[in-house]
């Protein structure tokens, strides 16, 4: 026992005490040393915090060096994948972008026939004058919803133009002053904009309910309700010529609505953060010269060669009065004619309809009469078939199943028969 | 040239154990603290142990001691504690050599994991009383298992580069 414990001693002291070849400290030395540190630090020595200052000041910067290749090879292989990601990205936007092209293409394409149709029926405008200004509060302001803009007269604001924000529909210039003006916004309850909801098609009146929010006037809900849309986009009608068609506004989800509830339009922009806005004052298409130059030139043409040639002229322009009347019956008569096809066409189908459902009803009907005979057939075995029934020892009468002994049942008996 | 290389191998063999020790305290790979929840392990512990173990001179006290000051530094804990801890662990590791007549792997197993055991709960102790630290028992847990189960895998690499370096010295 003392023996193990002189050698656990020895093996201690050794371990503590000595000291290698190449050691100049002992580990109690230095473990004493650390202890020392340690307690050292809990004190709020100006030397040490000093010297613990440049400790750590050499420590951060032998750090940073000792780390310089490991951050090495650290960004080579971020900047690796990154490069692949990027690649993998690229790709992606390139495929994107070209089906962007392809749309922006389309898109081009629809607006210009847009422009083609609008000018036919002569509802195509121009931008006539456009302006930028920026937006000032207006704490005082009559309206509920307005804002004064840092443009008046000054420059060549006019009261009814239209303020934008992007594409997107503000309001209208309501006064004009020399310097500024004041803008009536479409969240404004005095602001009634006439509307065509989208995609059905549904005029309306919005006007004003919150900042951020439209209310549609003069239209049921249900209207709204019975289709597959989920949001419906509002945009101006161009009804009443103040503001120009095709100008987007808000959109309507079609979630909230319900038979009686008001119809609430979403703004698309917020108009508590609006800075700076468009002005643009629209006008409808002036032809070009040319084509007025082409028109008169035209004119003048067909005067000059009435003048030469009365008579004839005066049999050409009959002929073509007359041409031009025949054309006119023959385009009525062809759609009297594909009318009528087409109400003969409804009415057959709806005759072929009315025929099936009467032979469906006929032939339910023969069902319902075959049960109540099987029920009375049965009401009646129950009460006649023993006088029916053939048994062992009544040999003249007729079997179950037999036409015969239904007769019999149904008559109550053979007798009845006879 | 032959004996070039015996001076560059013997270089190697002698200084490796201290430049692993200096690059994986000073490096920002902590291996403490890899960032996954369930895996973490004492690298620092498990070299000093082994080389302490294995050589009779160690790789220097003076050297452990420091490299215990700049862990202090980088990792945030009061000045002195991994110092301690080094020296302590120095300690188990020549008294274990002094007391081994035949060295065995599983036995320097249980020792080094009794001493990482004893040499926590004074860490641990320490921060608690002194500096009111908080400590995540469940991660220094996983710490300590995994510092306990890598040891013998690291002894075999370590084994395996000595061989390689030392070759002929052996």
């Amino acid at each position: 026992m003392e023996r193990s414990r002189d050698d656990f001693v020895i093996a201690i002291r050794s371990a503590f005490l000595k000291k290698g070849n190449k050691q100049r400290f002992s580990l109690l030395s230095l473990i004493l040393f650390s202890i020392i540190f340690l307690i050292l630090g809990n004190f709020n020595f100006k030397i040490i915090n000093y010297n613990k200052a440049i400790i750590k000041e050499i420590i951060y910067f032998s750090s940073s060096i000792v780390t310089i290749p490991e951050n090495i090879i650290k960004n080579s292989f971020n900047n690796t994948v990154n490069h692949f990601e990027y690649y993998a990205k690229y790709q992606e936007t390139k495929k994107e972008l070209q089906e962007l092209k392809n749309k922006d293409l389309l898109k081009k394409i629809i607006t210009f026939e847009n422009i083609e149709l609008k000018k036919l029926i002569d509802d195509y405008f121009v931008e006539d004058s456009q302006l930028y200004a920026k937006v000032l509060l207006d704490k005082e302001s009559p309206f509920l919803r307005s804002i004064v803009i840092n443009k008046g007269s000054k420059n060549d604001v006019k009261a009814g133009m239209i303020v934008y924000d992007d594409i997107y529909l503000v309001g209208k210039v309501v006064e004009v002053n020399y310097l500024t003006s004041r803008v009536l916004l479409v969240s404004d309850i005095n602001s009634k904009v006439p509307v065509t909801v989208h995609p059905l098609n549904i005029e309306a009146i919005m006007t004003g309910y919150d900042m951020q929010k439209g209310k549609l006037q003069y239209v049921m809900g249900d209207k709204l309700i019975n289709n597959n849309n989920k949001e419906l986009i509002v945009v101006t009608s161009g009804s009443g010529g103040v503001f120009k068609s095709g100008i987007p506004i808000g959109k309507i989800n079609t979630l909230n609505i319900s038979d009686n509830s008001e119809i609430i339009v979403n703004f698309y922009k917020d108009f508590s953060q609006l800075k700076y806005i468009k002005i643009l004052s629209h006008t409808k298409k002036i032809k070009k010269l040319d084509d007025l130059n082409e028109t008169i030139s035209k004119k003048n043409d067909d005067q000059f060669l009435e003048k030469k040639n009365p008579l004839k002229n005066i049999i050409i322009n009959k002929k073509q009065n007359i041409n031009n009347v025949l054309e006119q019956q023959n385009k009525i008569a062809e759609e009297v004619r594909k009318k009528l096809i087409k109400s003969y066409d409804e009415l057959n189908r709806k005759f072929l309809n009315v025929q099936k459902k009467l032979e469906e009803q006929k032939n339910e009907i023969k069902k319902v009469q075959i049960e109540n005979e099987d029920l009375e057939f049965l009401k009646l075995n129950l009460l006649y078939g023993h006088k029916c029934r053939k048994t062992f020892l009544k040999t003249n009468l007729y079997k179950i199943s037999s036409s015969e002994y239904r007769v019999c049942v149904l008559n109550k008996g053979r007798t009845k028969k006879n | 040239m032959a004996s070039t290389n015996n001076k560059i191998k013997y270089f190697l063999y002698r200084h490796t154990p201290i430049i692993l020790l200096f690059t994986s305290i000073l490096n920002e790979t902590d291996f403490n603290n890899l960032g996954t929840k369930y895996f973490s392990f004492n690298f620092a512990y498990i070299l000093i142990f082994y080389y302490n173990l294995k050589r009779e001179n160690g790789f220097g006290y003076i050297y452990i001691f420091i490299a215990g000051l700049f862990n202090d530094v980088i990792i945030g804990t009061p000045m002195g504690l991994s110092s301690l801890c080094y020296l302590l662990l120095c300690t188990a590791a020549a008294y274990l050599r002094n007391i081994t007549l035949r060295p065995s792997l599983i036995k320097d197993w249980i020792f080094f994991l009794l001493t990482i055991l004893v040499l926590n709960f004074v860490t641990f102790t320490y921060l608690i009383v002194f500096f009111n630290h908080e400590i995540n028992y469940f991660d220094q847990m996983i710490n300590i298992t995994f510092t306990f189960l890598l040891y013998v895998i690291f002894a075999y690499l370590f084994n395996a580069y000595d061989k390689i370096t030392l070759g002929k010295f052996n």
